[in-house]
């Protein structure tokens, strides 16, 4: 526990977004419950919340509430967890409003899907009880296009540009989604002129106080894009260290590498390897002889005798025929009208999707939900949900 | 069949016992009291939920019992509402079960006492108030009181010349949880769990003072002690999470409830089942006969029970309902009564347990309750795992219950040699499909609001299938009508013709289990029948040929013989939309309640 620094500190999680480039795994869940290490990036906030002191958290839902419901019911969280709902997703501010009536003086309001230390929540804090006024943290990016591009001049946030195109970027400082705020933000979001959506951002700067940044260069990381999220899992992984749970039964024969992470009632069977940066969600099999590597497999998957999956996403309750090869490495791979070069991405399949025996995925592949690829098949690029590949 | 709290200790009483009945409200909710001991007997009791109840004008004290009743013997009245009073008032007294003599208790103490409610309980305090005259407290009055009182009961009373409460049990549940410096009482642990998990469960014939400082357990007028026990409890788990409604909640717990019924109970490299069962395998391969005696949905568990039990193994089965049981076997040593209760103290289900074990059958419990009455009772049982559940109408503890019949039934098969590798791989490969499939429904919750809201104002609804579709008809009809008071009957789809179609008009929706294990293709036939009588038809399907025959198809993911397991969870879900846009008191159905400890 962190310092508390106030009487009861409350949070604001903003949770309610879908999480569009993350398809086909939004399709079923919200991208703030897509795992790392296991567990849901969400879970990983309301963790660093908890970390930095915080008593209250109001998680603001909306798409796929369920998900997050049933994921924080079976848990002892210590904090009192309240749900608002944000039924349309109309921006930031909009889902922040959602959570008014709940809110008697300042708090925390934070984005649900990326993970922060929770001393950067602290500073943030700190920072406001000592100016009293709105404060943002900031963070340096090599590609702040993809974010929110923050401007500052003496101390001061004087713009914020919501993923300008490349030739505009003018700084290298970027919106981290955490800030300290007051009831006051309330009727400014109200007021601030809406284009389609509200965001909290465009509010934050007709403050009439001025916005604060902190500065912060520390663990932040976001899931911007499906080989992110392969990354970060190999990353968090190695900073916590293998984590079984108590239920996995592991052959004797299987080698399964330290820096791995398997749920309740996973089984390894004989012979197989699980190597670096692999997770397996809850009641995955993983068959005799398989070779699993830098790869985050979600809930219900099995996965067959003698396949080999690396640096791969697989979704939940699919199932990987005997033989399969998803070889893994560097591909180019097309992504909202842009290419993206030498990323190192074996692929990402789908939930509910069948591949049958000796079936192949190149890399850098997206399946979606539902795909049946029958054996002996081999798929690449981008496959719609529902389709058979023969 | 009613919940019972109370509190011995330094906090705030009110507050807590107050806490306590709204967690117990599941178990009955159409009255509710609290009386509140020192320095003078304060009692507000009144019908309605327990939120209804003011407790401003109640003065707070160190001692307090309260009530939320399911009323048996008299109408919901506030003179109905527990706590009841003696002549004195001076005792107070809570009472779950039925006092079965109280009729012929309560001529004889007409002559001297003032009765104000209908209740069987109201003979207690009287009774109480007369022993005082000759025993020196009230835990020497209960001493004597429970020898004149034929039925079930657990009581808890309180004197407001004595320090704390006496309690009573007999075939109804207590429990007693020890806090730091207090004491607490509970029908079940959820009366005080977010306070202590350091609970002692009382047995039959215990009588037990609770003060500040110390529990005194007495049995037959002797000293006894009972073991303390710490319960695996998650407080969060009876919250409601951001649902709506619990049934809902727990509708979409059900993956993960099912998960852990089957964790490092299958081993599937050797296909081998452990439950961890006493009886051995030798016993188990001299029963012949399996009789299931269960109640409500646990008895539709118990008929998916029977079907899978006599197809896979050579037994044979009967289920029954628990209240029409008698235990007629000849040879009770080949006899395996198969009881299976979510609460583990349904009175009907252990009656009828107590007659088969004791004619000397083996018995196995399946059960969602650790710690409950028929976990005592049994050579063995095994726990369906599936967490509270706080909805009245019952939804992941159906399909967990029919899962862990999956795993008796293969390891029952494979013991008696009755069921080969491919046919085990088969069935384990069903049950690990499970909760991968039953999500995938979870995530189409949409199409099934829709489709509640197309039909909710429909005359009557039926349901229909064959084989393991049977039972899903039965409780899915059972589900529509307890939480939405619809008319809905589920039948057998060749029954259908021998009478029932005679109700069918286009004004009552048909809803078809036509998946595998179900035998849909000639259940289709029952389908073409009623479709030409004008009836909408829903088919729950894995074969998209079936699509033309119905007006509304709903594709279900496969999952072998359990396919109609999971159109049981598509249908709750229509069941609860159902109910839902008539905004009806889903969690708390009118004259319903969780667990039925009356028989």
């Amino acid at each position: 526990m962190g310092v508390e620094l106030s009487p009861v500190m409350k949070a604001v999680v903003l949770a309610a977004g879908e999480g569009r480039r993350l398809w086909p795994l939004t399709e079923n869940r919200p991208k703030p419950m897509l795992p790392v290490a296991n567990r849901p990036l969400l879970e990983h906030v309301v963790d660093a919340l908890v970390d930095a002191g915080v008593d209250e958290i109001v998680l603001v839902v909306g798409y796929k509430r369920e998900r997050i419901q049933n994921h924080f019911v079976d848990h002892d969280w210590d904090v009192d967890l309240t749900y608002v709902v944000q039924d349309k997703q109309l921006g930031t501010g909009h889902a922040l409003l959602q959570a008014e009536p709940l809110i008697g003086g300042e708090f925390i309001a934070i984005n649900g899907d990326r993970i922060v230390e929770s001393s950067l929540i602290s500073r943030v804090w700190e920072e406001h009880q000592k100016t009293q006024e709105p404060v943002m943290a900031v963070a340096n990016s090599e590609t702040p296009s993809r974010y929110g591009v923050v401007d500052v001049e003496d101390g001061v946030i004087t713009g914020i540009r919501e993923r300008p195109p490349q030739e505009l970027v003018t700084s290298s400082l970027i919106n981290a989604g955490v800030y300290a705020l007051d009831p006051s933000i309330f009727s400014v979001i109200r007021e601030t002129e809406s284009r389609g959506e509200q965001r909290l951002t465009d509010a934050l700067m007709n403050m009439d106080l001025p916005v604060r940044p902190v500065q912060f260069s520390g663990l932040w990381l976001d899931v911007s894009f499906p080989w992110d999220l392969i990354a970060i899992n190999g990353s968090v992984l190695e900073y916590t260290g293998a984590e079984h749970d108590s239920s996995v039964v592991i052959d004797g024969s299987a080698v399964v590498s330290e820096t791995t992470s398997f749920g309740a009632h996973s089984v390894v069977q004989a012979n197989a390897t699980v190597l670096r940066g692999t997770t397996l969600g809850e009641n995955v099999s993983v068959g005799p002889n398989v070779v699993l590597e830098n790869s985050v497999v979600l809930s219900d998957v099995t996965i067959k005798s003698s396949a080999t999956v690396k640096d791969c996403i697989i979704g939940a309750n699919t199932e990987i025929g005997p033989g399969t090869v998803i070889e893994g490495g560097s591909a180019a791979v097309a992504l909202d009208d842009a290419v993206y070069r030498d990323v190192k991405f074996g692929g990402l399949i789908g939930d509910n999707t069948t591949l049958g025996g000796n079936t192949t995925l190149r890399p850098g592949t997206i399946l979606g939900n539902h795909v049946t690829l029958e054996s002996g098949a081999t798929a690449d690029g981008h496959v719609d949900s529902n389709t058979t590949i023969k | 069949m009613c919940g019972i709290t109370g509190y011995v200790g330094g906090e705030d009483c009110h507050q807590i016992i107050h806490e306590g009945l709204k967690n117990l409200e599941y178990r009955g909710y159409d009255s509710a009291g609290i009386a509140i001991n020192g320095p003078t007997l304060s009692v507000e009791k009144q019908q309605g939920e327990v939120s209804n109840l003011d407790l401003t004008t109640t003065t707070n004290g160190a001692c307090g019992i309260g009530h939320t009743r399911w009323s048996t013997h008299g109408e919901p009245t506030d003179e109905n509402a527990h706590p009841h009073t003696d002549c004195t008032n001076t005792i107070a007294v809570v009472h779950n079960g039925i006092i079965e003599n109280y009729d012929d208790l309560k001529t004889d103490l007409l002559d001297s006492h003032v009765f104000e409610s209908e209740t069987d309980t109201e003979v207690v305090p009287h009774l109480l108030e007369e022993a005082l005259h000759t025993q020196p407290s009230l835990l020497a009055a209960m001493q004597a009181v429970t020898h004149d009182l034929d039925g079930s009961y657990a009581i808890a009373a309180t004197h407001v010349d004595e320090d704390g409460i006496v309690v009573a049990r007999q075939d109804s549940p207590l429990i007693i949880g020890h806090g730091e410096d207090d004491h607490y009482l509970g029908s079940d642990v959820t009366a005080f769990a977010d306070h202590t998990r350091d609970v002692t469960y009382l047995e039959d014939g215990d009588i037990a003072h609770l003060t500040q400082d110390a529990v005194h357990i007495y049995n037959d007028g002797e000293r006894v002690s009972r073991p303390v026990e710490t319960i695996e409890w998650d407080a969060d788990a009876v919250e409601k999470a951001g649902y709506d409604h619990y049934m809902l909640k727990e509708i979409h717990g059900q993956p993960r409830a099912l998960r852990q019924a089957l964790s490092g109970r299958v081993d599937q490299l050797s296909g081998r089942v452990d439950l961890e069962l006493s009886l051995d395998s030798e016993t188990l391969k001299d029963v012949q006969k399996v009789e299931v005696v269960a109640c409500g949905t646990s008895y539709h568990a118990g008929v998916y029970a029977k079907e899978l039990l006599e197809t896979h193994t050579d037994l044979d089965v009967s289920v029954t309902h628990a209240s029409e049981y008698a235990f007629t076997t000849q040879n009770p040593g080949e006899t395996l009564v198969l009881a299976i209760t979510q609460s583990g103290e349904t009175a009907d289900t252990l009656s009828a347990l107590r007659e088969a074990t004791g004619a000397g059958a083996h018995s196995i419990a399946i059960t969602n309750t650790l710690g409950s009455t028929v976990t005592r009772e049994v050579d063995d049982t095994v726990f369906i795992r599936a967490g509270p559940e706080i909805g009245v109408a019952a939804t992941k503890t159906f399909v967990s219950q029919v899962a862990t019949t999956v795993l008796l039934t293969t390891h029952l098969g494979r013991v008696r040699g009755t069921l080969d590798h491919q046919t085990t791989d088969e069935l384990l490969g069903s049950l690990r499909d499970l909760p991968g499939a039953i999500q995938q429904v979870l995530d189409e919750e949409a199409t099934f609001r829709d489709l509640a809201r197309e039909h909710a104002e429909s005359e009557a609804f039926f349901y229909i299938g064959r084989r393991y579709g049977y039972p899903v008809a039965l409780e899915s009809a059972l589900k529509l009508k307890e939480i939405s008071y619809d008319h809905a009957e589920g039948f057998p789809a060749g029954e259908l013709k021998h009478g029932p179609l005679a109700l069918v008009t286009p004004d009552t929706p048909v809803l078809a289990i036509l998946t595998e294990g179900a035998a849909s293709e000639r259940t289709l036939n029952n389908v073409k029948e009623v479709d030409s009588r004008g009836a909408p038809t829903i088919g729950l399907t894995t074969n998209p040929d079936h699509a033309r025959f119905l007006d509304h198809a709903i594709d279900l993911p496969e999952c072998g013989i359990l396919e109609p397991l999971v159109a049981n969870v598509a249908l709750q879900l229509f069941a609860y939309h159902v109910a839902n846009e008539k905004d009806r008191a889903i969690d708390k159905p009118r004259n319903l309640a969780k667990s039925v400890t009356v028989e």
